[in-house]
């Protein structure tokens, strides 16, 4: 990223040379278009005789084609040498040969081409330059979203306030971010209260209210209080550099459609190579010298497969620049491809679906057990464990000392075993009780009640006399958009899924909430991608995206044809997943399946017109029918509409 | 290993197919993908390949590969 400390990005300095090119060339053909064409066809004035005219178009047309056009010939003849053409080989081959007629007539009866050369050099770097200008458009924007950060930080040393540049922050730092003003980097709250407008990393327009403890992103904008933020990534670190890093990675990957316009490509130059060489011949041998020279200068004009190049690339640098815009990150750009084909779309239960953040709402002791004691075990069992539902049970009990536990053990799916005073306790779903034969009838009715509900119940008892000691009940709420988001998703025609290790009872109520379709629950972890697979066997071969939170759901994002990662806060280092959703609302998969299928079909349409016209173009150029000065002119405008027709993707509404 | 290369001069889909092609060619390089669009090649490499093999490779098809890292 050297580029930019110089304030010149790369995209600027080719914009820059090709300006550069495109005004002295312009300088030198115009007077060579006055005098032999406007001048003597139009008003029918010969200012000179004849051979002064050529010798003129000589003199002229030279810088065009060996100064301006000096790097394009250079590269051009160099594919020539190491057998590496490219689209350079053809427009320096082309433009030299139709200088070189200017020469030829001299002793031989043939056009004068070299005006033409001229103006082939001049429409060829003009177009390059719109071209350019539409790319950088396109590359720059998520290197943009950089520059929208703060330039300046206020921090505190000692006790003073001082202002320093964004580069001289250090770790650590604490910033002072005053209402209205960016935060500089990402950091963590260490005093104040405010609400922050993070729209420009997640795409979530509401305001997000920080707090002592709450984690900032830099470049969002502080709102209405005072922040004390200790800096804690700067640089290369942060999480919008991240994002940027991922997102320009994403579109140097390649989509399966591009392959065939990469082989095309690959193999057009030196076919058309030979068309040329056959043009010429044909119509030396059917026609004269001069036709020949014409047409098959055309060919080698009109057969630049840069157009066809540029069509996958610039829309997908388009597609995901907007993306990004929007907290959708798209990872590898064939999910892009893949999204159209999707029927079901799976969504994991807890974090996805739910906030994935429950709390305890019931607690039911069986007969003779006291409160306090109860929570005691349970809060001294669940402390050990990193589960979400343990969390809940922790934070609700709330313990100033808690009692030692020994022989703890995870029971994956299940609970949680462990020995307090030499009492071994259980704690964990029915099938944990089952499991160990524990008689849960007391309970049946209370638990069924519960999970109606849609809470998850865990039941605690001790392993020894097979008793239950009682039941704790957790509720992890539906996020809000959540039934908006499926609402939508099922009037777009896709089958839904929800699939959790949470009972069915449970998991049965989540789904009648949100208004899901199917519900597979009692699934371990390590299971959830053979769900995945069963239903991309079913009816010879479905395609399947899954939606989870990128943590424990790793397998079946991997196994899904599409797996979509809800990031959660700033944490996107996310390794599966296609495509990563920076906020946590669900209504990010509408908007990407949207983008992925614009984006996709900006492709198409992009990869046909590209096709078509070298496909119409060619065979006029070869029957003759096709000036040469018209090929140039119609091959800058193919790349120009392909990258054009892209960047129109931004007017879509996502 | 993952490398990333940044590469001066290409302006056409052609010049990127090229460089990948030709880094495609080194021994050891198991993926490439060039983008004109970033202007970088990412490539999966093992450790038999030097940066300068690299370099090397990019110079080959007819451009300068700027930096890796």
């Amino acid at each position: 990223m050297e580029h930019e400390h110089h304030g010149e990005t790369p995209e600027e300095k080719e914009i820059g040379m090709w300006k550069k090119k495109l005004v002295w060339g312009w300088i030198a053909t115009v007077p060579v278009i006055i005098f032999m064409y406007i001048l003597p066809f139009v008003f029918d004035i010969m200012i000179f005789s004849k051979e002064i005219m050529a010798m003129l178009s000589l003199i002229l047309a030279f810088p065009v084609i060996f100064i301006v056009g000096f790097s394009t010939l250079k590269s051009g003849f160099k594919g020539f040498l190491s057998l590496y053409f490219n689209m350079d080989s053809l427009i320096a081959l082309g433009a030299v040969v139709a200088y070189l007629t200017g020469i030829l007539q001299l002793f031989l009866p043939v056009q004068d081409y070299s005006g033409i050369a001229a103006m082939i050099m001049a429409i060829f770097v003009t177009g390059k330059y719109i071209e350019s200008k539409a790319r950088g458009r396109a590359g720059q924007e998520i290197r943009k979203l950089l520059e929208l950060g703060a330039k300046n930080a206020r921090i505190l040393r000692g006790k003073t306030e001082i202002e320093i540049p964004i580069s001289e922050v250090k770790v650590g730092d604490v910033m002072i971010i005053k209402p209205g003003e960016k935060i500089p980097t990402d950091g963590v709250v260490v005093s104040g209260e405010s609400s922050v407008d993070e729209s420009m990393v997640t795409g979530e327009s509401l305001p997000v209210d920080k707090i002592k403890g709450s984690n900032v992103i830099g470049a969002t904008m502080n709102q209405d209080g005072i922040l004390y933020v200790k800096a804690t990534k700067i640089g290369s670190d942060t999480f919008l550099a991240h994002i940027i890093e991922l997102v320009e990675e994403a579109q140097g990957t390649k989509i399966p459609i591009q392959k065939l316009a990469d082989k095309v490509t690959s193999i057009f130059v030196p076919s058309v190579l030979a068309l040329s060489i056959l043009t010429f011949i044909g119509w030396s041998i059917f026609g004269n010298f001069s036709s020949a020279f014409g047409a098959s200068i055309a060919v080698l004009i009109i057969s630049c497969p840069c157009a066809l190049g540029l069509a996958t690339p610039i829309a997908l640098t388009v597609g995901s620049g907007m993306g990004a815009k929007r907290g959708i990150l798209i990872r590898k750009g064939e999910a892009i491809q893949t999204m159209k084909d999707v029927k079901v779309i799976i969504f994991d239960k807890t974090g996805t679906i739910t906030k994935g953040k429950p709390e305890v709402t019931n607690v039911e002791m069986g007969k003779g057990v006291k409160e306090k004691e109860f929570l005691e075990v349970a809060g001294s069992l669940e402390k050990l464990s990193e589960h979400p539902l343990s969390k809940a049970i922790v934070n609700y009990v709330n313990l100033k000392n808690y009692k030692s536990v020994t022989s703890f053990k995870v029971l994956r799916g299940r609970g949680i075993e462990g020995t307090i005073s030499k009492k071994k306790y259980l704690i964990g779903n029915k099938r944990l009780m089952g499991e160990n034969k524990i008689n849960l009838k007391d309970f049946s009715k209370k638990i069924e009640e519960l999970e109606s509900d849609g809470k998850t119940v865990m039941v605690l008892s001790s392993e020894k006399d097979k008793k239950v000691l009682g039941l704790i009940a957790v509720a992890d709420s539906v996020k809000e958009d959540s039934l908006e988001a499926l609402k939508q998703l099922h009037a777009k025609g896709y089958y839904t899924v929800m699939i959790t290790g949470d009972n069915e009872r449970t998991a049965e109520a989540i789904a009648k909430e949100v208004g899901i379709k199917k519900v597979i629950a009692n699934v371990l972890p390590e299971d959830k991608s053979e769900e995945v697979k069963k239903f991309q066997e079913k009816n010879g071969g479905t395609f399947v995206a899954f939606v989870g939170d990128g943590i424990n759901d790793a397998p079946a994002l991997k196994q899904a044809n599409v797996g979509i990662a809800m990031g959660t806060g700033t944490d996107i280092a996310i390794e599966a997943g296609d495509i990563v959703l920076t906020k946590g609302s669900l209504v990010g998969i509408v908007q990407a399946i949207e983008l992925s299928k614009a984006t996709f079909s900006k492709i198409k349409q992009n990869l046909f017109w590209a096709f078509a016209y070298n496909t119409i173009a060619i065979p006029l150029a070869v029957a003759g029918l096709l000036h040469p000065v018209i090929a140039e002119i119609a091959m800058a405008l193919s790349s120009i509409t392909v990258v054009g027709n892209a960047n129109l993707l931004r007017r879509k509404k996502i | 290993m993952k490398k990333k290369i940044l590469i001066e001069g290409m302006h056409c889909a052609s010049c990127a197919t090229n460089v990948e092609r030709s880094l495609k060619k080194l021994p050891g390089v198991e993926s490439a993908a060039v983008s004109m669009m970033t202007r970088k090649a990412i490539v999966e490499v093992d450790e038999r390949v030097k940066d300068e093999d690299l370099k090397k490779a990019v110079a080959r098809a007819g451009y300068k590969a700027v930096s890796i890292e």
